[in-house]
């Protein structure tokens, strides 16, 4: 079984320059600012819960999510989900409040 | 990575989805002693109606503190959904009742996002957490002295209760 690993290059989360992201998709690169950045995370967060995550799989089994206010619209399959929401955790990991 | 996180946001990531719970909680708080002071108001518990009018306005200038920190410090801040408010009670005495339990609940509420606070060294909510706590204690104070008059005027008639109640 390599879906992991393909899985891996699917969704990835990388740092552009101070306050600009990217969200790295199978088929393209979204530019995220911080706050819509929080906004995914917020969207990821609500879409893994329990029994969300039950719905969607007894329903369509994919989601279809807007990110970077509404310009862009990617597509989602449980292990791409729970990928990204992975990627996203191990971005807002070891905050560390810097004493000055 | 984490660096840069943290000059986006000055509030720890945990901490604020806490702080969103809050939110709600205070908003429906708030839309629970609207429905309180309506029972009152219909059956003519002057001072009652008058308190939760108060109350329910207190409680969503609370969630507005809150709101308002939570974007201060880079954060997002979520505006609720209220749903489920009860517009059913048995007696006046209930309705302090809920009440009561209802800030008790707050406070226990407030005190997990202090504790969090603290394990994740976020010392600005730490600090603004602290009016929170002191209003709380405030508050339950408020509704146990309440819920002591109906002990000792007990089998008097409601409006004669209601009387006595502390006027804003
Ligand atoms: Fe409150
Ligand atoms: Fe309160």
């Amino acid at each position: 079984m390599n879906y992991e690993s393909d899985i891996e290059y699917c969704y990835q989360i990388k740092q552009a320059t101070f306050c600009k992201y990217v969200l790295i998709t199978p088929s393209k690169e979204v530019q995220l600012t911080f706050p819509q950045m929080l906004e995914l995370r917020r969207k990821i967060y609500d879409l893994t819960t329990f029994n969300t995550l039950n719905e969607i799989i007894n329903t369509d089994n994919f989601v279809l999510l807007f990110v970077a206010d509404k310009q862009h619209l990617i597509y989602l399959d449980i292990p791409q989900l729970l990928k990204l929401k992975e990627e996203i955790e191990l971005f807002f990991l070891d905050f560390n409040p810097v004493l000055v | 990575m984490n660096a840069v996180v943290r000059k986006q946001m000055s509030i720890h990531p945990d901490v604020m989805d806490l702080l969103n719970n809050q939110i709600a909680m205070e908003m429906k708080a708030s839309a629970s002693y609207l429905a309180m002071a309506s029972w009152c108001d219909q059956r003519e518990l002057l001072n009652s109606k008058d308190f939760f009018y108060k109350q329910a306005e207190e409680e969503r200038e609370h969630a507005m503190k809150i709101f308002t920190f939570i974007n201060d410090n880079g954060g997002a801040a979520v505006s609720p959904n209220v749903t489920n408010v009860n517009n059913d009670f048995e007696s006046l005495r209930a309705v302090y009742e809920t009440g009561l339990e209802q800030e008790i609940a707050v406070t226990e509420s407030i005190f997990k996002i202090f504790k969090t606070a603290r394990k994740q060294d976020d010392y600005i909510t730490e600090v603004f957490l602290q009016w929170f706590i002191t209003e709380q204690s405030e508050e339950e104070d408020t509704f146990r002295s309440i819920l002591d008059v109906f002990d000792l005027m007990e089998g008097m008639p409601l409006k004669m209760i209601d009387e006595r109640f502390p006027k804003e």
